[in-house]
């Protein structure tokens, strides 16, 4: 699967967030291109550089309230209408930084 | 490392070297920046010079919430160049998007050539970075 951070004068095809598995939980990250991207295209938006979230948490948090990638993107891309998000992407990856695994996907429904 | 205190941060260097060269530290709210230093000696070229850096993929992809910060410094004509200070997940992207620097055995290899005008990688210019201090404030007492 062919994964685009941004083509230029073109739709995103997806955004790629970065999981990185360590000791005690996830660090979910975007480049630092695609937040220069995010913030051109919504200029109040506020994309984090980072995420950590424990396994415990993960583990509660998904009994609770189901898939945490779900919540996780919204957070770190940091656009409040999803509406105009979704306008310009069709899918987030969620990729393994070691493996280069994809290790979730979410498909933007238009 | 007398740059960082210049700012008013304080320097410590870890008792077992597992990857980082030095934390820099805000010491009144404990603020913590992981430093790692990639030295080289200089190769003259014809109105410019180069240095050549490895640096581990492993380490490089490993984002976690407080991000390695790399300082690149060159040895050339006795005397050391300007630090180049690249934040981890910057370069991740350079090699990852501009496709800066070559692999070898699991490191990056990244030839900086250095011009008067210009800092440059694979074609990329770094000039923005040199003495890059943003993410360490001056500490103001």
């Amino acid at each position: 699967m062919r994964i685009f951070a941004f083509i230029e004068n073109k739709e995103m095809q997806a955004i790629k967030i970065s999981v990185n598995k360590q000791l005690d939980g996830y660090t979910f990250s975007i480049a630092p291109s695609i937040r220069e991207q995010i913030r051109n295209w919504f200029p109040n938006s506020h994309p984090a550089n980072n995420i950590f979230v424990s396994y415990d948490t993960k583990s509660d948090f998904e009994v609770y309230y189901g898939k945490l990638e779900t919540f996780i993107y919204p957070a770190l891309l940091g656009v409040d209408n999803q509406s105009d998000l979704n306008k310009k992407i069709n899918e987030i990856l969620f990729v393994d930084t070691q493996t280069g695994n994809v290790l979730h996907s979410h498909k933007v429904t238009k | 490392m007398s740059e960082f205190l210049t700012l008013g941060w304080n320097v410590a260097i870890p008792e077992v070297d597992i990857g980082d060269d030095i934390f820099v530290v805000q010491d009144d709210n404990g603020t913590l920046r992981r430093v790692q230093v990639k030295t080289s000696t200089s190769t003259v070229r014809q109105n410019s010079f180069s240095g050549q850096f490895n640096v581990p993929l492993t380490q490089l992809k490993n984002i976690t919430n407080i991000p390695v910060h790399y300082v690149f410094i060159v040895r050339h004509n006795n005397k050391w160049t300007q630090p180049v200070v690249i934040r981890q997940d910057y370069l991740l992207d350079h090699w990852q998007n501009d496709k800066i620097g070559s692999i070898h055995e699991n490191n990056l290899s990244l030839y900086f050539s250095y011009s008067i005008e210009k800092i440059e990688c694979s074609g990329l210019d770094l000039s923005k970075y040199v003495s890059d201090f943003s993410d360490f404030p001056l500490v103001e007492d």
